[in-house]
């Protein structure tokens, strides 16, 4: 299957990423959720190397980043993406749990597309969940593939 | 409402405290008890004179005068010794040349008598030259000495006497020549056995030599005097030169011991100033994964919480639907409370910004941000003229915000809430501005808990909130250097008052 109906959610708490899910499943979407549970994973995914090496060719539709992950944290994550000259077209969605400052500022210094906050509110996240995955996933056109 | 506060005793408050500083509407309250002011001066004054109380510009300035004080009377005293050494040895010169005039005299005079004398017995002229001599000297010699011993009255009175004996000495000479050339030898036999004159030469004799004695006596006296001086000169300059060398080892040491002093408060606030940074960054870190490792599980609990009333919803009775949404809405008020204490700590750190702030813009933007809240209710608001200030203007609209959101908040019970935003100029240039509402007040009572962290005067259940926006208000206000306070009355609305510097 082509990867360009892929969410690549990288997060590493179990609980959260079943919440996530479960919401996801709520909504009509064509894609495909792939969870990746460090860093590590999450670039052995996109390089395709390791327990991906092999995955079909191809980029997610968009990436669904977790800020605060063991070993490589999503910043790591988000740097190696956005220098990469193939995998920076990818949009990258910064999944967290919260809105430090300076968090938000090396975001989009780094080249995030987007920065969610995860609420509190199991209403709220609901919300902001549907409207990321639709807009993400459904509205916005993603890169033409090379 | 606050009486059931009251029973629970949770907010007892000290009645005695000073609440004026809090309520007074002007925003400088002064000192309400005037102490006894003659103790007061009483003790003012023992605190000036205590040196050990004194600024160290005090204290070295104090030194420095003291030196030169003692400078001052060493130059004085040696000057004054010094003069009157000249003097002495002006006088002593004077002395000396009376002394020789006195011999002089006494010679001329002496002279005198010989040569009449030998005249009276040969009749030759040439020996008539010393007695010409006395003739024509004895007024100069007189007038000179009259002259340089003026200042002198003894000397006066005998240089009167002596002028007298003098002038008979020389009539008898005159008298003793002319009977001579009238009555040959004969005639003055008896005066060449006898003497011409010879008791006014005597006195005349006695009376230089007691002049000669009191100038001997004076010289003697004024030496004596000039050894005295010089050695009391010395003396001085002696004890003057140790009691400098003290004062300025004072002054020094006092100097030394400030520089050191202050020497060991910078190295003091630097180590503290070092150590306030490390908390600092410390309590950053700690924060920052409070904002992300507390709100996980919060939303773990609500987002489970959620998941279950939606897909077990038909095997929950109501009881238990009930237990879920309560654990919800705790879930969701600890998210509030943990938001919130972020808040307060960032607004204590944050770095300010220090800009030109008009304050009518501002409220504006803040009031455009409560309008889903307005939306609902109705509102009169009064916006007067508001001024510009400089301050923080993220921080500010927090200010407005959390005062304008407790005043809508505190109205709900209101038909019609009444909310007034103004500005008075304080007497001391500093801009006052109020927030006023018609709601349902507060007990001055408690005004001291008002600006408190997690203070509240009214239960949860009546109006929401987390306890920590005053707090953060107050927090922003003392950081731009102003001052908060609160008037109200249960039931009467309540205003709430902050300075804040004038642009």
């Amino acid at each position: 299957m082509s990867a360009r109906h892929i969410i690549l959610l990288a997060d590493d708490n179990e609980r959260d990423v079943e919440l996530i899910l479960s919401l996801l499943s709520e909504h009509d979407l064509p894609h495909e959720v792939i969870v990746s549970r460090d860093g590590t994973e999450t670039l052995d995914y996109l390089y395709r190397r390791g327990p991906f090496s092999a995955r079909p060719p191809g980029h997610p539709t968009v990436v669904l980043l977790d800020l605060k992950m063991p070993k490589l944290g999503g910043l790591d994550v988000l740097r190696v993406i956005k220098a990469d000259a193939h995998l920076r077209v990818i949009p990258v969605v910064m999944l967290t749990s919260s809105r430090e400052e300076r968090d938000l500022a090396e975001s989009y210094q780094l080249g995030a597309n987007a920065y969610v906050v995860k609420p509190v509110a199991f209403e709220l996240f609901r919300q902001a969940l549907k409207q990321t995955a639709t807009f993400w996933g459904a509205v916005n056109e993603p890169p033409p593939i090379h | 409402m606050t009486e059931g506060l009251d029973e629970k005793g949770d907010l007892s408050c000290p009645v005695d405290a000073p609440r004026d500083t809090v309520t007074a509407p002007s925003p400088a309250p002064s000192e309400s008890q005037p102490a006894p002011w003659l103790a007061r001066w009483g003790e003012l004054i023992a605190l000036r004179w205590n040196p050990l109380n004194w600024k160290i510009e005090t204290r070295v300035l104090t030194g420095f005068a003291l030196v030169f004080l003692v400078l001052l009377v060493i130059a004085g005293v040696s000057f004054r010794n010094t003069n009157r050494y000249f003097e002495n040895s002006e006088l002593d010169a004077r002395s000396r040349e009376v002394l020789q005039f006195l011999n002089l005299t006494l010679l001329l005079f002496e002279e005198s008598d010989l040569g009449l004398r030998r005249y009276l017995v040969t009749a030759d002229p040439t020996y008539l030259t010393a007695y010409e001599n006395a003739r024509q000297r004895a007024p100069v010699h007189l007038a000179h000495l009259r002259d340089i011993t003026h200042d002198h009255q003894t000397h006066e009175a005998r240089l009167d006497r002596l002028e007298l004996v003098i002038t008979q000495t020389l009539d008898a000479g005159e008298q003793a020549i002319a009977l001579r050339q009238k009555r040959g030898f004969k005639g003055v036999r008896h005066l060449v056995r006898e003497g011409i004159a010879t008791a006014q030469l005597n006195e005349i004799r006695l009376l230089l030599d007691e002049m000669g004695k009191t100038e001997r006596a004076l010289l003697r006296s004024r030496g004596q005097e000039s050894i005295v001086g010089t050695r009391s000169t010395v003396v001085l300059l002696s004890i003057g030169t140790v009691l400098q060398f003290l004062l300025l080892s004072l002054v020094y040491y006092l100097i030394r011991h400030d520089i050191d002093q202050r020497r060991r408060v910078a190295a003091e606030l630097q180590h503290r100033g070092e150590q306030l940074e490390a908390a600092n960054k410390e309590l950053e870190a700690f924060s920052y994964s409070v904002s992300h490792d507390l709100r996980a599980p919060l939303r773990h609990i609500d987002g489970y919480v959620g998941l279950l009333q939606k897909g077990a919803a038909r095997k929950i009775d109501d009881k238990g639907k009930r237990y879920l949404q309560t654990i919800s809405e705790s879930a969701k008020q600890m998210g509030r409370l943990i938001d919130d204490l972020l808040l307060f700590s960032r607004m204590g750190r944050a770095e300010m910004a220090n800009t030109p702030v008009p304050l009518d813009q501002l409220v504006k933007d803040v009031l455009a941000g409560l309008q889903p809240d307005i939306q609902k209710r109705a509102v009169s608001w009064t916006i007067g003229q508001l001024p510009v200030v400089r301050a923080d203007p993220a921080m500010l609209k927090q200010v407005f915000f959390n005062l304008i959101a407790n005043a809508l908040k505190f109205t709900e019970t209101r038909e019609l809430a009444k909310i007034e935003v103004g500005s008075i100029l304080s007497h001391d240039g500093d801009a006052v501005l109020y927030v006023r509402d018609n709601g349902v007040g507060f007990d001055m009572q408690y005004v001291d808990k008002l600006f408190g962290v997690f203070q509240r005067l009214h239960r949860s259940e009546e109006f929401e909130g987390t306890g920590i926006g005053l707090a953060n208000v107050r927090r922003i206000i003392h950081r731009h250097g102003g001052k908060t306070w609160a008037e109200g009355a249960l039931d009467k609305g309540a205003t709430f008052y902050f300075t804040l510097p004038l642009e």
